[in-house]
């Protein structure tokens, strides 16, 4: 109500033009300039990147052309690219719905013990960084792995299956994508009103009938969801291909695009950009259905998640519970331990033995190589500042959006999940393109340096935090607000007491997600980092391409080890958050 | 006059703050008193790109430090190929940010020295390196002497080659590993090298192709391939191999009778660098005999006359060399590369 009153003192006060002289016409001169700046800030870091991209995709010698789509369409190497990416994409993403599916399922509707427990266990497949648990799988599959000793004792031709092969790479991004659909099934299962189920059962149809003609097609719509989520972050993944793929000429379009980029130099820009936008239409396409699909099953927003189990496991119950676990021991902790003993070798084909076990690896990785501690303090650094920035500007933009919704910053919300939704290697080249000479003939110089990772890193991440921060406030009423302003409450109180208390969980929660996506990335550093601005993931992926698998594992270790603490750290914090009576 | 001075002091000063800004901008003046910076007064940034082992290149800074302590090395280390292509791109953005390279091959200096990214140094320390080993204009230098040789894994491999044609036999079929020439310059040199030969050519490389032999990025990775058994081949650069050897892996180094190309890992200094002196300092170092000590204690046969080869390894008077002409390789480098992806076809 105020705030309408206020808008119409405003617009009158812009109908007197200058005659007014309260304070009220300047103070909407000033939001107007707020609003022209965020514009073009939305304008120069999000629009024209993408611009820039596709432009280079068409450029000539002489003006426009499609000679550069026309030399990839030649070429013998592109389309075994395509076939192998869409080959990767359509299985892991087949295999994640299979899993992710049939366990929301379990924790959704069964009556299985430590829910919460179990689902701690599935997301660490996801909370790991890809190459890590690619490193894990690699070393656990290797040759001189205690597997493939196992595998030879019991008959002498067995070996395991190689993880360097088409199949590695469909399983490894599956097993890392599924808790994307599990976390997105599980919220669709419990909304499934189960009056609808009974109402069907009581008229004579079968449990699987039920299923066929009430469950599925109520869940369909989020299955598919799910399903465009993790083909989405299957034609992002770089670190998976580029770790299993690479050494055995199996290429995907990420790392096509990133050995072009980076064997050929400048010459291999405009080759880059024209496959880079072939994989950015192809991740907007999955992006729009995702979106169009979701619009339809908005309908199962009011719905209330259901969580008492509609199914009684009886005597199943401990022989499955104990069947879930040792799948998730078996896909994450024991690949992580194989990949903990690699790096304690003294040399890399050499068995496990106690003679052969030492921390030599450790030893050169912490106090003999400076580029390392650069870029553990790096990566430190830019997800520290990433976060905070996200945290100021994205939940700046957020309350601006709910309170003040129009037109122009739903264009704008849209324009800033542009980054985040193309594939980094395609983020990351029209980064390179637009910094390098963001106005024909000035240089600004800062392509090789730290400060283009920052911008890259806040540009991809903020629609992370705008999101998280969004849902916060909508889930604050307005009244609240105005509650505490009629109160009294200037400014300032109204926030510190009231407004933030309310929010910082769910903003807290975003800022979070944003520090550890930061932290570990890989795809936007690998083609952004130059000497002394290398990050953890940068660093892990030199080590592997240099054949120094030792030390990648070891570093890996250590980062397996820090994320361990930071997530110690983060319950302790929850823990006390909810004694002191503040909710998430 | 007093006040008409005040007004004018601000813009002056302002004036003089820009310049000097514009000054500072890195135009450093090349060391004219020929010393090559051997006064323990350079200091500073150096950014020194390289394709060697992180761990070597680690090892040589910190010995310069020794000497140097004020200069700051940071160390950018990929592929030669990639480390070219990254110059590349740096010099479109405005500025290359390298002072000092040390890259595998002369092959690729040529090139850089065709873009005109180079400048002369005639260090003092080139009187003890073999001149047909040193740029005649001094824009770059070798450090080492680098040979191509085959590995093989011991527990997989009874009988050891004698020949580089054992990769075209039964007995390697699907068993071979060599480093890609679109990554690592020694296999770009290598792929140049063996094309061109009487006996090998390209027929060559298509029968190791057709025998099944693997392309993995560097030669840290072929290494390991072999080291660990997954391939029984190698075609790899020596030191990789003798060095594992004494940690103890399971594989044996074999020079074939037909010879080997070497390499000769050059170092040259950017014509943009920043910090000429220290640059300058570091060109003198490696070539010195210590540094050429301590790259034989790292594991290279060393490039200086009088420094004798590390235990395994040949120095470069004992080994039969495959010839290779720098300038022409360099002008074939590009379509050599193409020419690798039609036979091998990614």
């Amino acid at each position: 109500m105020e705030k309408l009153k206020r808008n119409m003192i405003v617009l009158r006060g812009q109908e007197n033009g200058r005659k007014s002289v309260f304070s009220l016409p300047s103070l909407f001169r000033w939001n107007r300039l707020i609003a022209l700046l965020g514009a073009i800030a939305v304008l120069l870091f999000f629009v024209y990147p993408i611009l820039k991209l596709v432009l280079l995709s068409f450029q000539g010698e002489q003006g426009l052309t499609l000679s550069h789509y026309n030399e990839l369409l030649q070429q013998e190497r592109f389309w075994s690219t395509l076939r192998n990416t869409v080959y990767i994409v359509i299985g892991s993403t087949v295999f994640s719905l299979v899993i992710g599916t049939a366990l929301a399922w379990v924790v959704a509707y069964t009556d299985i013990r430590h829910k919460s427990a179990l689902h701690m266990g599935i997301m660490l497949c996801f909370i790991l960084p890809s190459y890590v648990l690619t490193l894990s799988w690699s070393s656990f599959t290797g040759s001189q792995s205690w597997l493939a000793h196992v595998l030879q004792w019991i008959h002498p031709d067995l070996a395991p299956w190689s993880m360097y092969s088409m199949g590695g790479i469909v399983f490894v991004m599956g097993i890392h994508h599924f808790p994307l659909v599990y976390m997105f099934t599980l919220d669709v299962l419990r909304k499934i009103p189960r009056d609808l189920e009974w109402a069907a059962r009581a008229g004579g149809a079968s449990r699987i009938e039920v299923f066929r003609r009430i469950t599925l097609p109520l869940a369909l719509p989020g299955l598919t969801a799910g399903g465009l989520l993790v083909f989405l972050a299957s034609l992002d993944n770089f670190g998976i291909p580029a770790f299993l793929g690479t050494p055995v000429n199996i290429s995907v379009l990420s790392t096509l695009i990133y050995e072009e980029i980076i064997g050929f130099g400048p010459s291999a820009f405009a080759r880059g950009a024209s496959l880079s936008v072939l994989l950015g239409a192809a991740a907007v396409v999955g992006s729009l259905l995702q979106w169009l699909l979701l619009r339809k099953s908005h309908a199962s927003d009011t719905m209330q998640p259901d969580l008492t189990p509609r199914y009684e496991l009886g005597r199943m119950r401990k022989p499955l519970a104990f069947a879930i676990w040792a799948g998730l021991a078996l896909i994450t902790i024991i690949p992580l331990s194989s990949m903990i003993s690699m790096s304690l070798k003294r040399a890399y084909g050499l068995g496990l033995t106690r003679a052969n076990m030492t921390l030599d690896n450790y030893r050169y990785i912490l106090f003999e190589n400076e580029r390392v501690w650069q870029a553990i303090q790096n990566s430190l650094v830019l997800s520290l500042v990433t976060m905070l920035a996200c945290l100021i500007i994205g939940s700046g933009f957020a309350y601006i959006r709910v309170r003040k919704p129009n037109q122009f910053n739903k264009m704008a919300e849209l324009a800033t999940a542009v980054p985040y939704t193309l594939p980094g290697i395609v983020f990351a080249l029209s980064m390179i393109l637009v910094w390098m000479e963001p106005v024909p003939g000035w240089n600004p110089g800062i392509y090789g340096t730290m400060t283009i990772l920052f911008i890259a890193y806040i540009c991809r991440f903020l629609i992370l935090q705008i999101r998280s921060s969004v849902t916060s406030f909508m889930q604050l009423d307005a009244s609240m607000e105005e509650a505490a302003r009629i109160s009294g409450a200037g400014f300032w109180r109204k926030w510190t007491a009231v407004l933030l208390p309310l929010l910082l969980p769910g903003i807290l929660t975003g800022g979070m997600l944003v520090f550890l996506t930061a932290l570990t990335e890989l795809t936007v550093s690998a083609l952004l980092y130059s000497s002394g601005s290398q990050t953890i993931g940068v660093t892990i992926f030199s080590f592997e391409q240099a054949g120094d698998t030792l030390y990648s594992t070891a570093l890996s270790s250590l980062i397996v080890a820090l994320i361990a603490a930071g997530g110690v750290i983060l319950l302790i914090a929850q823990r006390w958050a909810t004694r002191k009576g503040v909710k998430s | 006059m007093i006040p008409f001075k005040k007004s004018l002091l601000l813009p002056l000063l302002a004036g003089m703050i820009v310049f000097s800004g514009c000054s500072a901008q890195g135009q450093a003046t090349p060391d004219q008193n020929g010393s090559g910076g051997a006064s323990s007064t350079v200091s500073g940034k150096l950014s020194f790109y390289t394709s060697q082992p992180e761990e070597d290149a680690g090892k040589l800074v910190n010995a310069f430090n020794d000497k140097y302590p004020d200069v700051q090395v940071s160390i950018f280390r990929s592929g030669t190929e990639e480390v070219t292509a990254k110059l590349q791109a740096e010099r479109q953005a405005g500025k290359t940010q390298a002072d000092v390279l040390l890259l595998a091959d002369a092959v690729t200096f040529e090139n850089l020295k065709k873009d005109d990214l180079l400048q002369a140094y005639k260090s003092p320390e080139l009187s003890a390196i073999p001149t047909d080993l040193v740029d005649p204009d001094g824009m770059y230098a070798g450090t080492k002497v680098m040979a191509t040789v085959l590995a093989t894994n011991t527990q997989k491999v009874t009988v050891q080659p004698t020949s580089w044609q054992v990769l075209t036999l039964p007995e390697s079929k699907d068993a071979s590993i060599m480093p890609s020439p679109l990554y690592s310059g020694a296999a770009a040199y290598n792929i140049g090298v063996f094309s061109r030969t009487d006996g090998f050519g390209w027929d060559f490389l298509q029968e190791t192709k057709m025998n099944g032999m693997s392309v993995i990025k560097g030669n840290g990775a072929v290494m390991k391939a072999v080291a660990s058994g997954e391939k029984s081949y190698g075609v790899v650069v020596d030191y990789l191999v003798a060095r594992e050897k004494a940690k103890g892996s399971p594989v044996e180094l074999i020079y074939p009778e037909e010879g080997v190309p070497i390499i000769t890992e050059p170092i040259g200094i950017m014509k943009e660098a920043a910090n000429v002196p220290a640059a300058q300092a570091f060109v003198d170092f490696i070539l010195s005999e210590e540094g050429q000590k301590l790259s034989a204690e790292i594991g290279y046969s060393p490039i200086r006359e009088g420094v004798s080869p590390p235990e395994g390894l040949k120095g470069v008077s004992e080994m039969k060399i495959l010839p290779g002409d720098a300038a022409k390789l360099a002008v074939d480098r590009e379509t050599d590369k193409q020419q690798f992806i039609n036979v091998f076809g990614e």
